[in-house]
């Protein structure tokens, strides 16, 4: 990347409230994770921003030459480690592509309830930490009271509560356990109450509104040209969502549900459910969108699992035993992108003919989502930078990898 | 037992020591920050002398306007100029010397007005060792004097407290403070417009050769060319 | 208390006074640090049960009833440090600053009729001005921690502190127009009987008026939504980031000792303060005619009332916190100079006004209505109307009356008045 020559140590205090260099992170309340943002300010004014990563970076693609497909597993769950489970999804369909392995319909529907299990718990973060930038604790403890429950659910099916490992190519580790679907259930007929809870105290609240209303507009051009997928996208009003436009082996896992792509187009979102009203001060594309997205993906999510729930107790055959350990890679390379909460996280495999892969390479939202800050960022205040952060919602671990 | 601690006099005697310790604070220190410490200090101490006099009004009158409004205003003009830490402040010789005439001037001017008062000459007849009994029936509104209400009254030009005054002479002259409470006002209206005035935010074209921190105007990061 | 000294003990007028003074001076202090130790319960308990968990269950019994207690002499054992870059006298002094200045606000805030440290004649004006003086020990502790940090955040709150001292002015202001006087008792006992004399409910100028005094009062002492100085994200903790240890708590006492001394003005100003919304007192007949220990037992009974109150203000303003998110600062300024101020300024107006031509409240109009003639008038040229309405059944329109002497004194002058010298 091209150098930047930015002297970020040479903070200078001109008394005029001239510029100023503020250097925001590593270290930092409110960065997601190992961010450092060096922002030029006119007083109070944001004049430009430049995000620095590679604070987390640990080789995670050199790895991948080294390592069976089976055995990088747990590499992936380490990327965006919030959603680990969608991680281990897509790594997984990769190397289904590229061994042209399909598996059966159980195991798919399996897949969408653990997939979209964790697109809520990935959810229920990014509002509570939202929320916490701005100020307001309490909707982040009531998300992370619902997040622990989908935890214990992740724990009783793998063993784990974060690294997951569980989607395998070619299957699942193990079946869920004795009533495991029956407790999915109770736990979404008891989260419905506590989203309204969370549109109470943040969606509609006049504060939030205040702080995140057309803040960090983000023009639909500007984020196709820099690469945003995912929730940020579609906040900005462009009606794409890779469940349903992808590559037919991943959307074949959302054949013959019935769900909603959340955009706005044309300003107005689906009316399959009483959402909340949009505020007047909103604008298509700014922060208070982009939680929204997320707010209403999660009610879509509910509706996924139940109908994979049903699915899953209505089909028939057994769940599919993963690939052999050291199954050999045809010398070819498939590259695969799945919706991953936070965006599309494109895996792609380059075989050599044998166990081990060649190439290795991983495509994060969040790497665009960063890089698009520098655009968005210009002319705000600098309390305006923690939301727009948090409303991009970017996870380290997948930029860094 | 007749030891008995007039406490009103150590009071005073504390105040004037606080007010005339902490301004000669004020001339001695070199330190910018330190001497607007020790001038919120000196003026406190003097709303304490005003609160001893009974002057209640005044003394949180003083406290409002010179201790939390004038104060805070030079707090901030100082620490804002500040370049760096503890900048000091070093008076010459001759000013030193010029100041020494003018002080002295205005002392002797001051002790001669003081002196020529004959009220002023020795300690209050009733011998009262505090004067809190005596200040604390005058501090009741309900009985004795209202002086807040009595200055309000006076600065909307009714001198209530001269009502008694029967003599025709004395009582010209006596229409209160309306005139000045009204120019003042305008003046301190005068003032603020002033001061916003001046601090307007001025939009300064930006000079795209300006020296300063050399951060690129956009931020586009460019990719360089793959081999 | 000293004349009681004085009477039982028969101890010299001196030794008397100074004993008396300690010990108000020692109540009022102990009543400071348990405003900021229960405070501090309050806190973390309420936003415990907020945030839907237990909060502190282990000191002190299940309830935690200790935790300040365990804080305290934590904090007491601390490291003393100090910043190398820091003005080490003014460092030192600063946290001490803040306390003093809102102590001094406890000595002039009343607790019951007559029970007051200090009974100002310019109680309000007093009150006003020192809880202004807070801003020092902000300020000077920002710049003597020698973090750049520190001074930013310390000049962010000193300005958000400043500029609502005016609408929070303009609310006591208001109060002071429409009660005549300054004096907090004699506020306080002009609101004495049923809760429809408390000045809440004396016209909607005064209503509205409250929550424009509620708003301005969480803005000044800093707490959320309008803490943006203290937790903005990138000053770590404002002015107080270098301070730890016993310095950090004289800051944290002063804050929740300014927040009990802002929820009791409002109790007190707004609220009835010491008055109940049932006269219980006056009912049971504890009222000091009766006997002078049943007057001093409603007295107290008064004062736990008053507590209450400025406990609710706190527990409101801690359940504030808890719940909105944080304003930005330039949202701060704007709210106080686009929505307080006008407001308040307007309400002002109004209810100078309302007392003009209506001085009775909303109460007294709607009970009274034909006292109501030539109010204004009378009250300031008596000899227009002969004998005037003076003895009209409100009776607090008449203690109010009374209570201004360039009144009484035109009245007792009666044609020998001052204006008809003048208009001769």
């Amino acid at each position: 990347m091209q150098a930047e020559r930015v002297q970020p140590d040479t903070v200078e205090f001109d008394v005029r409230t001239d510029e100023m260099l503020i250097n925001m992170g590593p270290q930092h309340p409110s960065t997601h994770g190992v961010l450092r943002v060096v922002l030029r300010t006119d007083g109070e004014v944001v004049s430009s921003v430049v995000p620095h990563i590679g604070y987390l970076h640990r080789s995670a693609e050199k790895i991948a030459e080294k390592l069976t497909v089976r055995q990088y597993l747990p590499f992936t769950d380490r990327l965006d480690y919030l959603s680990g489970m969608n991680m281990n999804l897509g790594w997984a369909l990769t190397v289904e592509k590229l061994l042209g392995h399909r598996v059966s319909g159980k195991t798919r529907h399996l897949r969408v309830i653990i997939a979209e299990l964790n697109r809520i718990a990935s959810h229920l973060v990014a509002a509570g930490c939202m929320g916490l930038d701005l100020g307001s604790f309490t909707p982040y403890m009531w998300t992370f009271r619902e997040r622990e429950k989908i935890l214990n659910l992740f724990e009783e099916i793998c063993g784990a509560r974060l690294t997951f490992s569980y989607l395998l190519p070619g299957g699942v580790k193990e079946g869920p356990p004795e009533g495991w679907l029956g407790r999915c259930e109770a736990f979404l007929d008891q989260f419905e109450p506590v989203i309204d809870d969370l549109h109470a105290l943040l969606t509609n609240n006049a504060v939030f509104i205040k702080r995140s209303a057309s803040v960090g507009t983000l023009p639909p051009e500007t984020a196709i040209n820099y690469g945003c997928t995912g929730p940020v996208l579609r906040a900005s009003g462009v009606d794409w969502d890779i469940r349903r436009d992808g590559e037919p082996i991943y959307t074949e896992m959302y054949d013959g549900y019935t769900w909603r792509v959340i955009a706005p187009v044309g300003g107005r979102y689906p009316d399959d459910h009483p959402y909340p009203p949009i505020p007047r001060e909103a604008a298509v594309g700014d922060s208070w969108h982009r939680f929204f997205v997320r707010m209403l993906e999660v009610v879509q999510s509910m509706g996924l699992i139940r109908q994979a729930i049903e699915k899953y107790a209505a089909a028939e055959g057994e769940l599919d035993k993963p690939i052999e350990i050291r199954k050999k890679l045809p010398a070819a390379g498939a590259y695969l992108e799945t919706e991953a909460p936070k965006g599309q996280m494109g895996f792609m495999i380059i075989g050599d003919g044998s166990a081990i892969p060649w190439r290795a390479r991983i495509r994060s939202s969040s790497f665009c989502h960063v890089s698009v800050l520098p655009e968005l960022c210009r002319g705000v205040l600098i309390a305006d930078m923690p939301t727009i952060i948090a409303s991009m919602d970017i996870v380290l671990g997948e930029i860094d990898r | 037992m007749d030891f008995a601690i007039n406490w009103h006099s150590c009071f005073f005697l504390l105040f004037a020591a606080i007010a005339c310790g902490f301004a000669v604070g004020v001339v001695v220190s070199s330190n910018i920050v330190r001497m607007a410490c020790c001038l919120v200090v000196s003026l406190s101490a003097v709303a304490g002398l005003f609160f001893l006099a009974g002057a209640e009004f005044l003394g949180a009158a003083q406290l409002m306007v010179y201790v939390g409004g004038t104060l805070v205003l030079l707090v901030f003009g100082v620490m804002l100029t500040a370049r760096g830490p503890f900048v000091s402040m070093k008076t010459g010789g001759g000013q030193w010397v010029l100041a020494l005439i003018i002080g002295i001037a205005l002392f002797v001017v001051l002790l001669q007005a003081a002196t020529s008062s004959t009220a002023w000459d020795g300690p209050s007849g009733n011998g009262q060792t505090t004067v809190v009994s005596h200040s604390e029936s005058s501090l009741k509104s309900n009985d004795g004097s209202d002086a807040a209400g009595q200055i309000g009254l006076g600065l909307l030009g009714v001198r209530s407290d001269k009502l008694e005054q029967e003599d025709r002479v004395l009582r010209e002259g006596m229409s209160g403070y309306l005139l000045a409470f009204e120019i003042i006002s305008v003046h301190l209206v005068v003032v603020l417009i002033g001061a916003a005035f001046l601090a307007r935010a001025r939009r300064r074209i930006r000079n795209p050769e300006s020296p300063g921190p050399r951060i690129p105007e956009s931020s586009h990061p460019r990719i360089p060319e793959l081999s | 208390m000293a004349e009681l000294l004085i009477k039982h003990l028969s101890s010299p007028e001196w030794l008397a006074y100074t004993i008396a003074a300690l010990v108000h001076c020692g109540l009022l202090l102990a009543i400071a640090l348990c405003s900021a130790a229960v405070g501090e319960w309050l806190e973390r308990k309420v936003s415990a049960r907020i945030q839907d968990r237990l909060g502190i269950v282990r000191v002190g019994g299940r309830f935690g009833w200790l935790q300040p207690v365990a804080d305290g002499i934590k904090l007491l054992c601390k490291e003393d440090i100090v910043p190398k870059a820091a003005d080490r006298p003014l460092f030192k002094i600063a946290p001490y600053i803040n306390f003093c200045a809102v102590y001094c606000a406890y000595l002039a805030l009343p607790f019951a009729d007559g029970w007051v440290a200090l009974d100002l004649n310019a109680g309000a004006f007093f009150l006003l001005a020192v809880l202004g003086l807070e801003i020092f020990g902000v300020v000077l502790g920002g710049y003597s921690s020698g973090s750049k940090w520190s001074l930013y955040g310390a000049m962010r709150e000193a300005a958000q502190v400043v500029s609502y001292e005016i609408p929070l002015g303009l609310c006591v202001v208001l109060i002071v127009v429409v009660s005549g006087t300054m004096n907090l008792v004699e506020i306080g006992n002009q609101q004495a009987g049923w809760f429809f004399n408390w000045y809440l409910f004396h016209d909607p100028f005064t209503f509205v008026a409250f929550f424009v005094y509620v708003a301005c009062a969480v803005a000044s002492t800093n707490r959320a939504p309008f803490d943006l100085p203290e937790a903005e994200s990138e000053l770590v903790a404002g002015f107080m980031t270098e301070y730890s240890g016993f310095r950090w708590v004289f800051y944290f006492m002063s804050e929740y000792a300014a927040i009990f001394v802002v929820s009791g003005l409002g109790a007190l100003l707004f609220l009835g303060g010491w008055n109940g919304p049932i006269p219980i007192a006056w009912l049971l007949g504890l009222t000091a005619d009766n006997h002078e220990f049943l007057g001093w037992l409603g007295n107290l009974l008064g004062m736990c009332n008053f507590i209450v109150k400025a406990f609710l203000g706190m527990t409101f303003m801690v359940w504030l916190r808890w719940t909105l998110p944080r304003l930005r600062v330039d949202q701060v300024i704007t709210t106080c100079l686009k929505y307080c101020v006008p407001i308040v300024s307007a309400m002002l107006v109004g209810a100078m006004l309302w007392s003009f031509f209506l001085p009775g409240g909303v109460i007294a109009a709607l009970t009274k209505p034909d006292s109501f003639p030539c109010s204004a008038w009378e009250r300031t040229v008596p000899t227009l109307c002969v004998g005037g309405e003076r003895d009209s059944g409100a009776a607090r329109k008449e203690a109010r009356m009374q209570s201004l002497p360039a009144v009484r004194s035109h009245a007792e002058h009666g044609n020998e008045g001052y204006f008809q010298e003048e208009n001769r």
